[in-house]
């Protein structure tokens, strides 16, 4: 089954390559443009989010519902498409679509300038230098839609597959290399990808119905969908939610269960074994307990390391330089009968089990791979509150460990915009243990004195802010106070913070 | 003169310093739910308490330093800093500080000495003008896009982008892009928005009010970025502002203590609060609370009109004015306060109540409800 997104900018040849492509292989060609019909039709305003969007990018709440119900539209009829057997889809942004899939052919293609000018110009009746403006208007109009909706910059490059200049490749020779990589085994269905496909088709249906239903479409959502088992989380001051979500997604074709989560919040936890019993485990459902946060699952399989031996470049076929393939456990959606023959799966089920117990269920994800794929997965999750980076690379020794994890951590905070700590510093970052108890007492007494001498020596402060010592050491009062009132600030910021932790407001 | 500067520096008893607590108090509270320093209510509080215009205004932006260090820590951790950005506001700032800090001394050392105890009332009188008309400007605007978007009936609106869109549309090179409120704007623009946010905190002690809605309407820089960046230009700015005012001793360190002493517990209660309000109700609350301060300020301006010669009326009415202009600031603090304590109440009980997962487990093909189990702590 092969999947080919080919996606580039206005007149650069995307439907040619796409025709060319089909009629080599007679796989079906879906534009962007007959999508973006359908869902008009299905009354989506997708007019209105694209002048949203250029107009102003801003992302207000408004605006991101129509974009993920446009999101979800075109990943539910891409699902569709692909599960019927192969096709090509053409677009602006197409090889960002279906995000996760790993046996999808991502083509990007651009042409020469002055190419795309004349094309312009005799497409749309133009003069040449009209058309050129029109182009850069329209370039940057794009740029900001794929930034806006995908959130990444259009010229990054990292995003493809294969990436044609059609100055240097004619368009028949490029649709014969892509028709020659789609038969690569990297670009064949897996398990593991089908699997991914069956949760993307799974959601996607999900948020249209909860989009378009009266009852849950003004509510702000977050849906996800794993091996059938469905998880809604929503806010706490629409209670009928809880009641309405699961007569909403009632019939839902290949779901077999729906959680539905009432939580202000969400926290992601990333680990490659979970345990419910663990520190971790505690130590984030305390936090999710007091922030009123669900916790969303992700088991991180990290991918094949690298062991390139720079000695001997024939070694490069065996160096970790191929797609890494996770050994997912799928069921298509159907539960084993006997729990014997379960796959391992990282105790990802006993441990949402438990958060289910405890009624802070977010859901849960397998991927393997590295920051990417987690952006991919959970990017059109909405954001999250905190971000926690839990016990990672565990076939590593403890120092490579800790900084594997932490470089893991920066990467996701650069590029998720959330916040991100490793389990370690949760405890001295949100909870109260005894060292915090231990910082509480120690700056409490440092107040205690400072004050103490401030406000029984008043008329020496005033004289020192002031009088006649001011008079003659200005800079001293004053180089004082930038360093004295900081100080106070962090010693008292820090006892407030703490004495509020332990009554469970922060 | 420096002995009849500390002359100026109040005396402070039990009863002083738990006013001064309370003002914190409440400035914190309205600072964390607002977003903006609390001084439009610490400032004038104060001044009511019998400190002088300057005085108030020195140990606040003193104390706005150390509690801008405090809060820009936790926002940068959230990645909300464009530190580019707070650097080129920073520089123009300065002068906008320079500028409201000779204009203050100046008239702190000019105006009133014909009336005895009225030594500040030209620097008074011209804090509380400039008070009035910009924090008048924000909550008139503020209750217009409330009633705009009532009408348009988009309830889930963000701020309109229009200013910045047209000012880019401009193309004023040098134009610069800052990378994490990922945005581009002209030098020129951020000069004049530096100097205006820096005079204004360097006069009334209120930078956030404009810097963070310019940064908003006029750069295009998402709003929890402008926050964010805001109060990190604000530790530089409160730094740059405390330092000035401390070498010309008008910085009371008593005061700037005992409000921490109150807002940094009221900053974390209107923080929590603003995670539960929708912003529609939080707009509504500020304006509201800005205007009464407002009123609060121009029921005091006769008093220092009549200090400065311009008025004539007996020196026995300033007890009334002044009384009058204390209950409205107290009551738009208490007011408000309380509005927004009320609701971190109701949202602490929430956050305990919500506790809860409804599990719908389908048997594929029969299409109906198998079970249904809702968990509640």
């Amino acid at each position: 089954m092969a999947i080919v997104m080919i996606s580039s900018l206005y007149q650069s040849g995307r439907e040619e390559l796409a025709q060319a492509l089909a009629r080599k292989t007679n796989w079906p060609v879906v534009s962007r443009e007959d999508l973006v019909d359908q869902a008009r039709a299905a009354g989506i305003k997708v007019g209105r989010l694209e002048l949203s969007i250029i107009k102003s990018p801003g992302m207000h709440e408004k605006l991101a519902r129509e974009k993920e119900l446009y999101l979800a539209f075109l990943t539910n009829a891409l699902c569709e498409k692909a599960r019927q057997g192969d096709f090509i889809y053409h677009g602006r942004a197409g090889h960002l679509l279906l995000p996760g899939i790993s046996h999808r052919l991502r083509v990007g293609l651009t042409a020469p300038q002055e190419v795309r000018i004349k094309r312009a110009a005799q497409m749309l009746h133009m003069t040449p230098e009209k058309a050129e403006n029109y182009l850069l208007q329209l370039d940057e109009d794009v740029g900001r839609w794929i930034h806006t909706i995908h959130r990444v910059d259009k010229s990054d490059l990292n995003q493809f597959d294969v990436f044609f200049n059609l100055e240097n490749i004619g368009l028949s020779n490029a649709a014969g290399i892509v028709c020659a990589m789609a038969e690569l085994p990297d670009f064949q269905p897996t398990p593991a990808s089908m699997k991914m496909l069956d949760d993307l088709h799974l959601s996607s249906q999900a948020k249209l119905r909860l989009a378009l239903d009266e009852r849950t479409q003004r509510a702000d959502l977050q849906v996800q969908a794993d091996n059938g088992v469905v998880t809604v989380t929503y806010p706490p001051h629409d209670e009928a939610l809880g009641r309405d979500i699961p007569l909403v997604l009632a019939d839902l074709s290949g779901c077999r269960e729906i959680q539905c989560t009432m939580a202000e919040t969400n926290i992601l936890w990333v680990q490659e074994r979970f345990e419910p019993k663990s520190d971790n485990f505690q130590q984030i459902l305390q936090l999710a307990q007091r922030w009123g946060a669900a916790v969303e699952l992700l088991r991180l399989v990290p991918p094949g390391e690298l062991q390139f031996d720079p000695e001997d470049p024939g070694s490069l076929a065996d160096s970790g330089f191929s797609r890494p393939e996770c050994p997912l456990p799928y069921d298509g959606g159907v539960e084993d009968d006997e729990p014997a023959t379960a796959e391992d799966d990282g105790g990802l089920r006993l441990t949402e089990e438990e958060l289910v117990n405890r009624g802070r269920c977010g859901g849960r994800h397998t991927i393997c791979g590295g920051t990417d794929k987690i952006l991919e997965q959970v990017q059109g999750n909405g954001r999250y509150a905190l971000v926690v980076i839990g016990d990672m690379f565990l076939s590593k020794g403890h120092s490579t460990r800790t900084r594997r994890t932490r470089e893991l951590a920066l990467s996701i905070r650069d590029r998720l915009k959330a916040p991100v700590i490793t389990a370690d510093e949760l405890k001295a970052r949100f909870l109260f243990g005894k060292r915090q108890a231990v910082t509480l007492v120690g700056f409490l007494a440092l107040l205690v004195l400072m004050f103490g001498v401030v406000f029984t020596h008043q008329e020496a402060v005033k004289n020192f802010l002031s009088g006649p010592f001011h008079q003659h050491y200005k800079w001293v009062a004053s180089v004082f106070m930038i360093f004295f009132i900081p100080l106070i600030a962090y010693l008292y910021g820090t006892v407030t913070g703490l004495a509020l932790k332990i009554i469970n407001i922060d | 003169m420096h002995e009849l500067l500390t002359m100026h520096f109040i005396d402070i008893n039990l009863a002083t310093a738990l006013q001064v607590v309370l003002l914190g108090f409440i400035g914190g509270i309205l600072s964390g739910f607002i977003g903006s320093g609390g001084a439009f209510f610490m400032t004038p509080g104060m001044m009511n308490l019998g400190v002088d215009g300057v005085i108030a205004v020195a140990s606040n932006i003193t104390h706005k330093f150390g509690k801008a260090m405090v809060g820009s820590r936790k926002h940068a951790a959230a990645g909300n800093v464009d530190k580019k950005l707070a650097a080129y506001v920073l520089v123009t700032a300065i002068i906008g500080i320079q500028i409201a800090v000779a204009i203050n001394s100046y008239l702190f050392k000019g105006g009133g000495d014909g009336h005895g105890t009225a030594k500040g009332a030209g620097a008074n009188l011209y804090i509380s003008l400039v008070f009035a008309t910009i924090l008048s400007a924000v909550a008139v605007s503020m209750l217009r896009d409330i009633l705009k978007s009532k009408g348009n009936g988009d309830g889930g609106g963000g701020p309109s982008l229009k200013i910045a869109e047209y000012l880019s549309r401009l193309h004023l090179p040098p134009v610069i892009h800052f990378p994490v409120a990922d945005t581009k704007v002209s030098l020129w623009i951020l000069m004049l928005v530096g100097i205006a946010t820096g005079y204004l905190a360097g006069t009334i002690g209120v930078g956030g009010f404009i810097g963070v809605p310019a940064m908003i309407y006029v750069f295009g820089v998402p709003t929890a970025v402008a926050t964010g960046t805001e109060l990190f230009l604000a530790l530089f700015m409160g730094a740059f502002g405390a330092l000035s005012y401390a070498y010309q001793g008008f910085v009371d360190l008593r005061l700037t203590m005992l409000l921490y002493l109150g807002s940094l517990v009221g900053i974390h209660l209107g923080v929590y609060g603003v995670k539960v309000v929708n912003e529609k109700y939080i707009r509504v609350v500020t304006s509201l609370i800005i205007l009464l301060c407002v009123f609060s300020r121009i029921v005091a301006i006769p008093v220092y009109l009549r200090q400065l010669s311009f008025l004539d009326f007996p020196a026995d009415w300033d007890y009334y004015f002044n009384i009058t202009s204390k209950f409205f600031l107290f009551a738009s603090g208490i007011g408000g306060a309380l509005v927004i304590l009320l609701k971190v109440f109701h949202a602490y009980r929430q956050r305990r109540r919500v506790q809860k997962t409804m599990l719908v487990v389908q048997k594929p093909g029969l299409k109906q409800v198998e079970a249904v189990r809702v968990l509640r702590n």
